[in-house]
């Protein structure tokens, strides 16, 4: 292994080492280097020494009072309007309610749209089958018919004029 | 498609983040949250500004108002990092504006004869005897000294290594500097340390 301390970057592997947050492979590779390195093995030395003094600076507890204090600062931050709108705000937030728009419009949309699709259903069928029904029938049965109905006006008049009423 | 890689870290910040799920609670307008943010980081935050200052009224001071500026951003809030780089980086901004402001002369003063701030310790439920207290209390005036005596980014970047056992990435973030400059802060900040404190072993 070459010594870390040939480069900068590298003396970092020493200060994981002192803090104990080295891989325990690299702690392994690093511990045979300090044992044949005077450098290393003094830096290593020191670097456990500051850490160590590091650690007996602690720090006084936090006031009892931190807490109330910080609330006390954002109650005052609080707008007058608020603080006068408080008492009245309905039980629920109204970041909800601006949350569920969303959700409102889409149910709406869905019931607008089951209606409009349920109503052509029902109404245009019968318009369609008469169409059918009228798209079914040949011109030449409505010549027959036409035929028909001459010939039944035609045997009506002479009935009409055989009987003994129309001589009257 | 910035937009989207950009929604992308905030989506996997949020995720891997329970701190930054509550800071969006907190902007939905849920209350306890915040509380549960305060009570989680009030100690870490107070102990960081207290070794940056030196002052335990100025470091609460700081500390409220990180937590007053964190509480007025929470409709602007964007999970883009973690929660607690963001509220370190509030930290250290309000921090070193104010040891410019000349807050740390105060503090500096009160090295000298103030030493209030220090919880008294005790080894194995025995009080200590006077002799062990004083040379505690050098020690201790020893270590301060040398803190305070370290460029404004090393104090921030030893404190939180140290302190706040953060990752160089994240001290990196905090800074707002590459990693290899934090590696370069720490290390000369350490062999500055060192160079005052290696007798103490």
């Amino acid at each position: 292994m070459n010594c870390p301390l040939d480069t900068r970057e590298n003396t970092q592997l020493l200060l994981d080492y002192c803090t104990r947050k080295l891989e325990p492979d690299s702690v392994a590779i690093l511990e045979r280097h300090i044992a044949i390195c005077a450098a290393c093995r003094e830096l290593a030395r020191g670097q456990r020494a500051v850490w160590h003094a590091l650690d007996a600076w602690e720090a006084a507890p936090v006031s009892a009072d931190f807490d109330s204090r910080l609330y006390r600062r954002i109650e005052a931050q609080v707008p007058w309007w608020t603080l006068v709108v408080r008492p009245f705000r309905p039980p629920f937030r109204t970041v909800t309610l601006w949350r569920s728009l969303p959700a409102l419009a889409m149910a709406c949309l869905l019931v607008v749209a089951g209606v409009v699709l349920e109503r052509p259903a029902g109404a245009p069928a019968p318009a369609a089958t008469d169409r059918a029904q009228v798209d079914s029938v040949q011109p030449e049965q409505v010549e027959h018919a036409l035929d028909a109905m001459e010939m039944l006006n035609e045997f009506s008049r002479h009935v009409r004029t055989d009987s003994p009423d129309s001589k009257l | 498609m910035a937009k989207r890689v950009k929604t992308d870290i905030g989506t996997a910040a949020a995720v891997l983040d329970f701190d930054t799920e509550l800071m969006l609670r907190v902007k939905e307008g849920d209350g306890a949250s915040f509380g549960v943010l305060l009570e989680k980081h009030r100690s870490s935050l107070v102990y960081f500004l207290y070794r940056m200052m030196q002052n335990h009224a100025v470091a609460e001071e700081l500390a409220q108002e990180v937590f007053l500026r964190v509480y007025r951003s929470r409709s602007t809030y964007e999970p883009t990092a973690k929660f607690t780089t963001w509220m370190f980086r509030i930290a250290t901004h309000l921090a070193l504006n104010a040891l410019r402001d000349g807050k740390n002369e105060r503090a500096q003063d009160r090295l000298d004869d103030d030493t209030s701030d220090m919880p008294v310790r005790q080894v194995s439920d025995r009080r200590p005897s006077v002799e062990q207290s004083m040379v505690y209390r050098a020690k201790l005036d020893e270590v301060r000294r040398a803190i305070a005596a370290l460029p404004e980014k090393q104090r921030v970047a030893v404190l939180m290594h140290k302190y706040e056992e953060m990752e160089y990435s994240q001290i990196a973030k905090v800074l707002s500097c590459s990693e290899s400059a934090v590696k370069s802060l720490l290390f000369r900040a350490y062999e500055t340390l060192r160079a005052r404190l290696a007798h103490m072993a």
